[in-house]
């Protein structure tokens, strides 16, 4: 385990890598809620590359700072001090117009599936494509994404005629749709049961492998983290460790692995 | 093509949406009906000039409309005679007299035309009947108008009542309606006018009507009387004198106040009924809004949703508002016994249309702000 104060970087020194072979860099990334008296920082000093083609889980306990950080990576905050570049693009000092167009090329999965009751799963998925006013094959587009997440029989079922599981991967279809090279998931499988969970993070690898995406997944579902390749661990606002699955569940003895992960 | 959003979202929720098509299309039938109420005291003022045989009127310059008129003296009609291009010249005398109604004998203020029953001062053909111009050349018989409110009494030939303290015979019948300013109407003699609204002398007139022969050019004849005539008159052609009578009623008195502020508090209470509709709306969609700019989209885009679904609710809403209005202006109209001309126009669906849009285009403005402060961050 790394002391805190050393504020460790990952990959840091890895300079045979180009800039665009990582899908995000961050260097000495800080950020604060809040002004005055009620200041308060809850990220320190964040240095952290993430590959292309990697699946990442980020996790920790609750009031860590992973959310803060998912999100200031998926540029829906604005980042403040230090660098934080997203796909080749330094996210530090943009304004919001900016972000949004940063946003493009991010896929989002959250923790609810957040579709329009009003509308079609294809529809839901057609609001994606449509960022890219490409009007013509947005619904072939969404028809083969859903047919990829199984849902080739539901296209055109609202989601109250659909399960958990199926909404989700329709949330998941909807943040692929547009092939982004980015993917952010924040507890995808929070709402699932436990093998409805499985099936969709399962199929969120074999995309992943399939097309070279990197996803990032901020979860405490300790039945997922078999398909990482990396597992960071946020502590406090500060990376803790930073380590390949093996390493991972080799040094936490399982009990204490468990009851970390109810508590948080 | 765009998914239609607005659309889906509006129409998803079913009680939602009828609720707030109801809600517009109660605004959209007040402001009808305000308009309408506005629109027939224009009518009003046209209607009686129509009914009136001249293209020239005289008046004195205190009138403020056809029932407040200040008398001038009758020289000015033969004066006025003189002039080229003119046919025909004619007196008109009005004023108030009580009626008694004979059943209940309660007295109400009668409007009466004075008229020389020689002159042909009205059009209606019916006052031309026999029947009806003998009656006028009896001594203490009246015509009487059957649109005149039902509290005036019965309107049969023969009936016998008092008005201003005098006996009184109803002799005959014609229709032309009061408007605003009187709940009946009368027509008799001059000679009998000058009896029952005694003390008033025939050579005094409140009215001078000028018939202009078959091409002469009324502009050209009313300068020429304006030049010759003392300013104790004023000069109007019919079109002149109905504009300046319809705006005495919409700018002078309280009627016109009464319907323009009951147009603007309709469209307030419509403005408010949408915004909770939309502001609802918007609260229960916050999430996918949120989501909405996670992946991309721009306030400009939810600012265009929220707005599109109040111009939506605008149309829906309008569509039942102007159908209602329509057989409302219709009830209006029968309930007066036509004495208040109130219908639908080309003009005022078009403008009530406009101020719909914009009444719903203000509540989607309040309420988006709602829907743009969605922050991406807090779905994370």
């Amino acid at each position: 385990m790394i002391h805190h104060s050393t504020a460790p970087s990952f990959e840091f020194n890895d300079i045979g890598l180009a800039d665009d072979q990582y899908a995000v860099r961050i260097r000495n990334l800080s950020h604060h809620f809040g002004t005055g008296d009620l200041k308060t920082q809850v990220l320190y000093d964040i240095n952290l590359d993430l590959k292309r083609g990697q699946i990442v889980i980020l996790t920790g306990p609750s009031g860590s700072g992973k959310t803060t950080l998912i999100s200031l990576i998926g540029a829906l905050r604005s980042a403040q001090s230090g660098s934080l570049k997203v796909l080749g693009k330094e996210l530090v000092g943009l304004n919001k117009a900016q972000l949004v167009e940063v946003r493009r090329n991010i896929g989002f999965i959250f923790q609810a599936h957040n579709l329009f009751d009003s509308l079609t799963a294809s529809q839901n998925v057609e609001m994606a494509v449509e960022l890219l006013e490409d009007w013509g094959e947005k619904r072939a587009k969404a028809a083969e994404i859903l047919a990829k997440v199984g849902l080739a029989s539901r296209v055109h079922y609202k989601p109250k005629a659909l399960s958990g599981g199926q909404k989700q991967r329709v949330a998941i279809a909807r943040a692929l749709v547009n092939e982004p090279a980015l993917i952010l998931a924040d507890e995808p499988t929070a709402a699932l049961d436990k093998k409805s969970g499985r099936e969709v993070v399962t199929l969120m690898q074999k995309l992943a492998k399939e097309q070279g995406r990197t996803i990032l997944i901020v979860t405490h579902d300790n039945s997922i983290l078999d398909v990482a390749d990396r597992i960071i661990n946020l502590v406090d606002g500060r990376l803790e460790s930073d380590q390949s699955l093996e390493t991972f569940v080799n040094t936490h003895d399982p009990k204490s692995l468990d009851r970390r992960m109810f508590i948080m | 093509m765009r998914t239609p959003i607005a659309w889906l979202n509006l129409v998803h929720e079913k009680t939602r949406l009828v609720v707030a098509i109801a809600g517009v299309a109660f605004a959209v039938i007040l402001v009808f009906m305000n308009l309408g109420f506005l629109g027939s005291l224009a009518k009003t003022a046209a209607l009686i000039y129509n009914q009136i045989n001249a293209d020239i009127f005289l008046v004195s310059p205190q009138a403020l409309e056809i029932t407040t008129t200040k008398a001038f003296p009758i020289e000015r009609i033969y004066q006025a005679a003189g002039v080229p291009g003119v046919e025909r010249t004619m007196p008109l005398y009005v004023g108030y007299l009580q009626w008694r109604n004979p059943i209940t004998r309660q007295s109400r203020a009668m409007f009466v035309y004075g008229i020389n029953p020689n002159d042909p001062v009205f059009v209606m053909p019916e006052l031309r009947s026999p029947e009806n111009q003998a009656a006028l050349r009896r001594w203490d018989t009246v015509l009487i108008d059957r649109l005149s409110r039902p509290e005036f009494g019965p309107q049969d030939i023969g009936t016998v009542t008092e008005a201003g303290r005098r006996n009184v015979t109803i002799g005959g019948q014609y229709s032309m309606g009061g408007g605003f300013a009187s709940d009946g109407t009368l027509i008799m003699s001059d000679q009998n006018f000058r009896r029952y609204l005694a003390p008033i002398p025939l050579n005094l007139i409140n009215l001078g009507l000028i018939k202009l022969e078959p091409g002469a050019d009324p502009q050209q004849v009313k300068a020429e009387l304006q030049r010759i005539l003392p300013k104790d008159v004023l000069v109007f052609t019919r079109q002149e004198i109905i504009e300046r009578d319809r705006d005495y009623w919409i700018s002078a008195t309280s009627i016109g106040f009464m319907f323009t502020m009951g147009v603007i508090v309709s469209l307030v209470v419509g403005v408010v009924i949408v915004y909770q509709i939309l502001y609802t709306d918007i609260a229960s969609h916050m999430k996918q809004y949120a989501t909405l700019k996670a992946m991309g989209y721009n306030k400009r885009f939810l600012f265009a949703l929220i707005l599109q679904e109040a111009i939506i609710l605008a149309v829906l809403g309008y569509i039942p508002g102007f159908i209602i209005a329509v057989g409302l202006y219709e009830l209006t109209t029968r309930a007066t016994a036509g004495g208040l001309p109130i219908g639908m126009e080309v003009s005022r669906a078009v403008l009530v249309l406009v101020l719909t849009i914009l009444m719903c285009s203000i509540s989607g403005l309040i309420s988006v702000q709602k829907a743009v402060t969605a922050d991406p961050a807090d779905v994370f």
